[in-house]
């Protein structure tokens, strides 16, 4: 309710004259809220609720069935100084971070350059576009297979020695490999969103500044960038919070291996099930689900403003 | 409703009603047998996922349905374990495998007794034991043990021959056939660390099996929780440190490109053989079988000492019957444990799907690929494996491919003593 007011306000606002604002202040037309009524119910009752049962339990030692007895806070306590866990946050928020700067930068470029008149551009849109429909583990295996056995094979008949050795089996190395998929899968969507970006960018506006007498970099710095800011931060934020999920990747990848240099957080968590860890895991949960919620926030506020409205 | 399609208004509220009636008929009546015989009867729930048998499974079932008019068993096969029990809604009768994920069940009393059944006086004592090796619960006998299966190192028959090589009885001899395959430029061993489960089930457990008893081991350590250490009186580090110096040698026997290699690569590649030996159990030789159905192996004991005496074979049992507290229909669940405990029923099963018998005075597993163990079988010179006392809170598979790698094992063992100690401060060690 809170967020409907403070939208509808500026708007009101900037109409000048109190000629649009009804007599009663904020009347709002009721079918709006029977749009929101059924998302409210079906995301309250299956994720609101589930998320409050399971950080309920993250304060027991309950494995799912049978009897419990309340801990507190020793879950919570046992996780912080667990190093594998903090093993996992460390690889989990480097890989993010990596992924989003590689998988944006790769996709503006494509972008910027599909919006240009190149020849087959709507036929290389959708080739680009192929790697988001099909299932990650699917990708996943694939690669591993290319990473496991042709890319070792190429660099054996080149004798180029650093790759003669697959990549998935060299701890200092298999991150890369998940890194490089990850970006490969996820490139497409935001492909789709900055094209779409650019294409509400006026042509008017690189016309003038042509006769201006910018280069097209100075363009894309000073034309393009800003007006498609909001963009890449919606790109960026659905980006960082998908990777930071990351799961099914890996495990067609490496496993979480070797040894345990490429388990993310999420396949920590996941493990909690199968290993009568539950509440345990339940507690890494509860703290993943406020990690990523700051870094969402953090990323708002760090870009707020920054976005040039036309 | 095919005009649907063509025309915008063929559908009438009436067909659209009388359809919708037809699918909800339907649907009720799809349910309807799971919930409730369709005679009137007891409706009984069976749960079994082990891929492979449940065909086998469902024809025994039919049979017990024609024996026992009234009793109708629906099978359940979904993968996981748990939700039944979240739920508490678990089957009338379960068989699974008798490991750390079950001891859960069997420590908090959801499974029932079964000690009064007369079948429960048939099982082999020796056999019996091992289920209490992970779990019990006062005064119950949570679980009947219905199919064992023994694991060693399959050899492939034609590469020893063809280098004259014997089946090793001593560790010495161990290396010595490996060093000569060496030489002769055959891959001695096909290991396939990239799936994590296979390097504890093999290389660990046989590593450790007749060098340290993992049952009495790990009911130590489960006692000693966090005072686990360098200096308490059993750890990871101390009792493991010689069979990791055995499982470091023999990691240096494993094919090139193992880091990257997964189970079913295996099975492939020693199928063709490629390799010599293959530390997998018997659930391997079905597979390999599809690769070449004429291929000749065997299995034999992994010797970790120099005395063959202290040969074991590595058993886990494979299915195990139980009968929830939960379960609504206790006699007819009883009559099904009875059932399927029936000797020529059980020796049956075991004969014809690569395991042993768990009964007294049972006749010998037939197939020539697993003959190598069955005098171990027989005397009892078996354990369950380490690695399966090991909750998968543990990483122990992904720890083993790091140590393979560095080489570093010592460090690994630290690393299981830490990790016993955080897991016992918030009791899951089962």
């Amino acid at each position: 309710m809170t967020a409907h007011a403070t939208l509808s306000l500026p708007t009101a606002e900037e109409a000048g004259p109190p000629s649009r604002r009804p007599a009663g202040g904020r009347r709002v037309e009721p079918v709006y809220y029977l749009f929101l009524v059924p998302t409210l119910l079906v995301f309250t009752a299956f994720v609101v609720v589930p998320a409050l049962i399971g950080v309920f339990y993250s304060l027991t030692d309950y494995v799912g069935f049978g009897r419990w007895s309340f801990l507190g806070l020793r879950n919570y306590a046992a996780l912080f100084t667990d190093p594998r866990m903090l093993e996992s946050y460390g690889f989990t928020l480097g890989f993010a971070l990596v992924t989003v700067v590689v998988a944006q930068v790769i996709a503006l470029a494509l972008a910027v350059a599909l919006s240009r008149r190149i020849r087959f551009a709507t036929t290389l849109r959708t080739v680009f576009v192929i790697p988001m429909v099909v299932s990650g583990i699917v990708v996943a295996y694939v690669f591993n297979f290319l990473f496991s056995n042709s890319l070792p094979a190429i660099a054996t008949a080149v004798g180029f020695g650093p790759l003669e050795e697959s990549i998935l089996g060299n701890p200092d190395l298999a991150w890369l490999s998940i890194v490089i998929v990850s970006a490969w899968q996820t490139i497409p969507g935001a492909l789709l969103v900055y094209t779409a970006g650019l294409t509400s960018i006026p042509n008017e506006l690189y016309e003038a500044s042509a006769l201006d007498g910018a280069s097209p970099w100075r363009q894309f710095r000073s034309v393009t960038v800003p007006l498609i800011a909001g963009f890449i931060l919606i790109n960026t934020i659905l980006g960082v919070k998908g990777y930071l999920g990351v799961y099914d990747v890996i495990v067609g990848l490496t496993g979480g291996g070797p040894g345990t240099a490429t388990s993310s957080v999420a396949m920590t968590i996941f493990s909690g099930f199968t290993g009568g860890d539950y509440a345990y895991q339940m507690a890494n949960a509860t703290v993943f689900l406020i990690v990523t919620a700051l870094i969402s926030v953090a990323q708002i506020v760090a870009t707020r403003g920054r976005a040039v409205k036309l | 409703m095919s005009p649907g399609f063509s025309r915008p208004v063929p559908l009438s509220r009436r067909s659209f009603l009388a359809g919708s009636a037809a699918l909800v008929a339907l649907g009720a009546a799809g349910c309807a047998p799971a919930s409730r015989a369709a005679g009137g009867g007891t409706g009984l729930r069976f749960y079994l996922q082990k891929q492979e048998v449940i065909a086998y499974f469902g024809e025994l079932l039919r049979r017990f349905e024609d024996e026992r008019p009234g009793i109708t068993v629906v099978h359940d096969s979904t993968v996981a374990i748990a939700p039944q029990f979240v739920r508490n809604e678990p089957a009338g009768v379960g068989c699974f495998n008798d490991n750390l994920e079950l001891a859960r069940y069997i420590k908090r009393g959801v499974l029932g007794d079964l000690s009064d059944l007369p079948s429960a006086q048939t099982v082999r004592t020796d056999i019996d034991e091992l289920t209490d090796q992970y779990a019990t619960y006062p005064g119950r006998t949570s679980v009947l043990p219905y199919s064992l299966a023994a694991a060693g190192v399959i050899y492939n028959k034609k590469i020893f021959a063809d280098h004259q090589l014997p089946v090793p009885e001593t560790w010495t001899q161990f290396v010595d056939v490996c060093d000569e395959l060496t030489q002769a430029g055959v891959t001695p061993i096909y290991a396939t660390d990239r799936d994590t489960w296979t390097l504890w089930q093999g290389l660990f457990d046989y590593s450790v099996g007749s060098l340290v008893a993992p049952g009495e081991f790990f009911r130590r350590m489960k006692e000693l929780g966090t005072d686990v250490g360098p200096d308490s009186e059993v750890s990871f580090e101390k009792d493991f440190a010689v069979p990791m110096e055995r499982a470091k040698v023999i990691s240096s026997y494993f094919n090139k490109d193992h880091a990257v290699r997964a189970y079913a690569d295996g099975n492939l590649a020693f199928g063709k053989g490629q390799a010599a030996m293959y530390l997998q159990g018997p659930w391997a030789l079905s597979q390999i079988e599809l690769v070449d159905p004429d291929l000749e192996v065997g299995t034999f004991p992994l010797p970790v000492s120099e005395n063959p005496d202290e040969r074991q074979a590595r058993v886990n049992i494979d299915l195990g019957l139980w009968i929830p507290t939960a379960s609504q229909h206790q006699d007819e669940a009883r009559e099904l444990v009875e059932f399927l405990m029936r000797p020529d029923i059980l020796n049956a099963y075991n004969a014809d799907n690569l395991a042993y018998s768990t009964l007294i005075d049972a006749p010998p597993q037939q197939d020539e690929r697993l003959a190598g163990l069955q005098d171990y079988v027989d005397r009892a010179a078996f354990y369950q494996g380490a690695g399966t006392f090991v909750p998968t809170s543990i990483p122990l598979g992904n720890y083993l491919q790091a140590a393979i790698r560095s080489g570093n094992f010592d460090g690994m063992l630290r690393q299981l003593d830490a990790d016993w100690r955080r897991l016992a401060g918030r009791g899951a060690t089962v």
